[in-house]
Parts: structure tokens; C-alpha cells; sequence
């Protein structure tokens, strides 16, 4: 019998301001899967990963975590799934406000409703895994780019997310700053987490796509394992579009 | 030296007595107003299409009208209805839900330039709405506000000397009676302009120490 997948996206439809940004769109994320969406701009990579933690609601179609739909109709229940998605954004989202730590942090005492003391601790503890233990104190007006996008993931994983969502999380950074947060990705790849991620960095495609799934139109048009898509000579969609990044 | 003996034996006396109940009038009003006027401008910015048109109905109507027509009302007219108010009552929740109207619209402000992304964040951690409005972000929009916020301290701290046309007798009642006495129209409301300038400098002071406190890098010039 074959494994629940740990978040399922089945036949997602989406249209805005008129536009069909998403037309029945279905993907399967089983544990430890990384799936990576590729594709041009407004393609719905965006608006899918959105509709995947249902910061927008799909028309159509159903989002499954763990094999139970959402609910959206139960706010109660939405939150709860949106603790176990963790979101990585393009713009990172940092709290403005607040320091390092204490953008780790809110979540847990506000949500997770964990007293200051232990909260801090475990803020303390994701910095540290993202290598900014020193900037605890700083303010997102004082972090780099590449700092800030791994504040934002040490943010995320804080919840014990049983999937991570990477809204290209490495394209709003200088180039000389992706390293950095190329490495704490490949990281928390190798610690097994399950991600779907839409990235137009090749390298990180290629290190870590279990399958590519190439967007356009708000339709998945091609899908595969990189050496399959991306093969000399595959003649793909993907192919070409790749090509043309490097 | 007659002049300054007037001042200081009749005016001061007076005034004093007048300028602890206008701080009475102007404290109270200052942190009712305040909070209600960040309720009110999340409301007519998130509150949605029946709390948000009430919201903007509210300030229409509480901006669009005097508010010596507002005292009035609350202590002439409504006990019309049966509802008597004690002068300083009235004259508090005159003064608070007008500065909250005007407060609204500073903190609306605040509100639409926070980046949509702040909430966006807090809704994917787990955040509802009212968590994400009250520790993201009001906060930021509140630090964005302060300086128009204040700027309406200063004008509430003003029109509180309307109070007195509800039988409240505070700064400005006194002096107007210490000169219908006495036919000394320009020392009276000389003395009584520096005693506003001179709450007003303070206040500023304040505000301006507030600023200072809740100042963090990347909001405004760090």
C-alpha cells in the first residue's frame, strides 16, 4: 500500500482579477521529498505554494495534510495547519519591530503559547543552527539580505513544521549572499525535511530536486528527476528554459 | 508693578485651579482617545465591509461635525433621551471619541504603509488575524503613526478649554470669569496663553521622549 504523502495538492484551481493563475494543479509531497517548481514568471509557482498553506484559498480543489483536507471554513483548524507549513518568502517577511530573536520567538509564545523563557531558549537554538547565534539582537534594518532569508527559515522551523514551502528564497539576495542560504537549504535537505521550493538557482536544483515539476500557464507541463528533464539532448520545455538561465 | 501684583495675586490663583482640572480633562482624554482611535483605524482598515463602513461612518461624522456642536449635544441633548452626564464626564467622552476620530486616520495611515508581507508572515506561523493585528501589526503601524498622533495630543490639549461650555471650569472657564470680573481682558488671556504654550511644551517634550523609546533601526531615521 502506498505511504500517505505528508501534504497533497489535488486538482487546485485558482482565478484573479479574471485570470486562471492555477488550473488543476495536483501534486503529491511524500516524507522527505524535495520537489522543485521551475518555470517563467507568472507561471503560478507563486500562487500554488500559497494555495499549499492556503494563504489564498483555492476555487477548486483540495490541500491535504497528512491525507486530512483542510478546512478552511474552521478558522481554529486553518491555524492549526498553518503552524505545520512552514513558509519561506522571496521578500524574506521579517518582522520589522523585532529583533532576531524575538521574530523566532513571537510564534511560539503567541501561537504555540510556550512561556517567554523557553520560547527564547528555543529562538536561540534555531539561530544558532542557521549560524546567527551573534545576531540575536540585531533588527531586520540591520541584518544582510542572506541573514535575514535565514533568520526568516530559522523563523519557520521554530514551529516543527512537518513540510517546508521556499517562495524562491534565494532571488530577492546579491548574488555573493545565496551561498550562504544555499548552504542552510542543503542543510536542512539533508536533515530529511520535506520541501517544495520554486527556485531559478540551478545549482540548488540540481543538488536537491527529487523531481522538477516545470510551470507555466498555472499548468505543471512537464515533470520528472533533473537528469531526466534536464539531460543533453532532452529536447524538454525545461531543458530550454534552464539553458537560458545559465 | 500693579500689573504683575494682578497677576500674581488674582490671576495665577485662578488659573492654577483651572490648569489642574484641564490636566484632568486633557490625560484621560488623551489615552481613551488614543486607544480608541487605533481600535477605529484597524477597524477601517481590516474590520471588513459592515465594521469597516461603521468604523468610517464613525470618523466621517465625528470629523465632519464641531465639536463644541459634539459637547453640547452630549450634555444638552441627551437628556432628551434620559441620559444626564456630570460636566467632566461629558466633556472626557466629548474630547476622546473626537481625538479618536482624528486619531484613526494617523494609525490608518500607519496601517496601509505596513507591508502586506508583516501579515502574510504572521498568517503562515499560525497568527489569526486579531494575534497578527495585535503583535505585528498595530505595533509597527502605531510607531508610524506617533508623530501625527502626537500632533493631535497637541490640538486635543487646546480644545479642551471648550470644556467650560459644558459648566466644566477649567483653565480657560476661570480665566473668563476672573476677567468678566474684573474687565481685564488682555492680561487674563495673556497669562492663560503662556499656561497652554507652557502644556503643550511639556507634552511635546513627552511625546517626544516617547518617540525616542519606542524608536527602533528601520523605522524612520535610526
Amino acid at each position: 500500500m502506498e505511504q500517505t504523502p505528508v501534504l497533497s495538492v489535488e486538482n487546485v484551481s485558482k482565478t484573479l482579477g479574471g485570470n486562471a493563475i492555477l488550473r488543476s494543479v495536483s501534486l503529491d509531497l511524500h516524507a522527505g521529498q524535495h520537489k522543485v517548481l521551475i518555470g517563467p514568471s507568472g507561471g503560478g509557482k507563486s500562487t500554488l505554494l500559497q494555495c499549499m498553506n492556503y494563504l489564498i484559498a483555492p476555487d477548486t480543489g483540495t490541500v491535504r495534510l497528512d491525507g486530512q483536507p483542510v478546512d478552511a471554513q474552521s478558522r481554529k483548524q486553518l491555524y492549526a495547519f498553518r503552524q505545520q507549513v512552514g513558509m519561506i518568502f522571496q521578500e524574506f517577511n521579517l518582522f520589522d519591530h523585532l529583533t532576531a530573536l524575538d521574530n523566532v520567538a513571537v510564534a511560539l509564545r503567541k501561537v504555540k503559547r510556550m512561556p517567554r523563557k523557553a520560547a527564547e531558549e528555543r529562538a536561540r537554538a534555531e539561530l544558532a543552527r542557521v549560524g546567527l547565534a551573534d545576531r540575536a539582537g540585531h533588527y531586520p534594518a540591520e541584518l544582510s539580505g542572506g541573514q535575514k532569508q535565514r533568520v526568516s527559515i530559522a523563523r519557520a522551523l521554530a514551529m516543527d513544521p512537518k513540510v517546508m514551502l521556499l517562495d524562491e528564497p534565494t532571488s530577492a539576495l546579491d548574488p555573493e549572499l545565496t551561498g550562504e542560504v544555499v548552504e542552510v537549504i542543503r542543510d536542512l535537505a539533508r536533515s530529511g525535511m520535506t520541501m517544495a521550493m520554486a527556485t531559478h538557482h540551478m545549482g540548488l536544483t540540481r543538488a536537491l530536486a527529487d523531481e522538477i515539476l516545470f510551470m507555466q500557464d498555472g499548468e505543471i507541463i512537464e515533470r520528472g528527476s533533473p537528469s531526466e528533464l534536464l539531460a543533453d539532448g532532452a529536447g524538454t520545455r525545461t531543458a530550454e528554459f534552464c539553458n537560458h538561465l545559465s | 508693578m500693579e500689573t504683575l501684583n494682578f497677576i500674581v495675586d488674582r490671576v495665577m490663583p485662578a488659573l492654577n485651579e483651572g490648569a489642574v482640572i484641564s490636566i484632568q480633562l486633557i490625560v484621560p482624554s488623551t489615552v481613551l482617545g488614543l486607544l480608541f482611535g487605533i481600535v477605529l483605524g484597524a477597524l477601517r482598515v481590516y474590520g471588513g465591509s459592515v465594521l469597516g463602513a461603521l468604523a468610517n461612518g464613525y470618523a466621517a461624522l465625528f470629523r465632519g461635525t464641531p465639536l463644541v456642536c459634539q459637547l453640547l449635544f452630549l450634555y444638552y441633548g441627551l437628556p432628551n433621551v434620559g441620559i444626564y452626564l456630570e460636566p467632566y464626564g461629558a466633556a472626557v467622552l466629548g474630547f476622546s471619541m473626537c481625538s479618536a476620530a482624528y486619531h484613526s486616520e494617523y494609525i490608518r495611515g500607519g496601517l496601509l504603509a505596513t507591508r502586506r508581507g508583516q501579515h502574510l508572515a504572521a498568517q503562515a506561523l499560525g497568527f489569526s488575524t486579531l494575534q497578527s493585528m495585535l503583535s505585528i501589526v498595530v505595533p509597527q503601524a502605531v510607531r508610524r503613526a506617533l508623530p501625527g498622533c502626537g500632533n493631535e495630543i497637541v490640538y486635543l490639549i487646546k480644545y479642551s478649554s471648550l470644556a467650560y461650555l459644558v459648566t466644566c471650569m477649567e483653565l480657560t472657564g476661570h480665566g473668563k470669569e476672573l476677567a468678566a470680573q474684573t474687565f481685564r481682558f488682555s492680561e487674563v488671556f495673556l497669562v492663560v496663553g503662556v499656561y497652554y504654550l507652557v502644556i503643550v511644551t511639556v507634552a511635546s517634550f513627552l511625546l517626544r521622549k516617547l518617540e525616542d523609546r519606542l524608536r527602533i533601526p528601520g523605522f524612520g531615521h535610526a
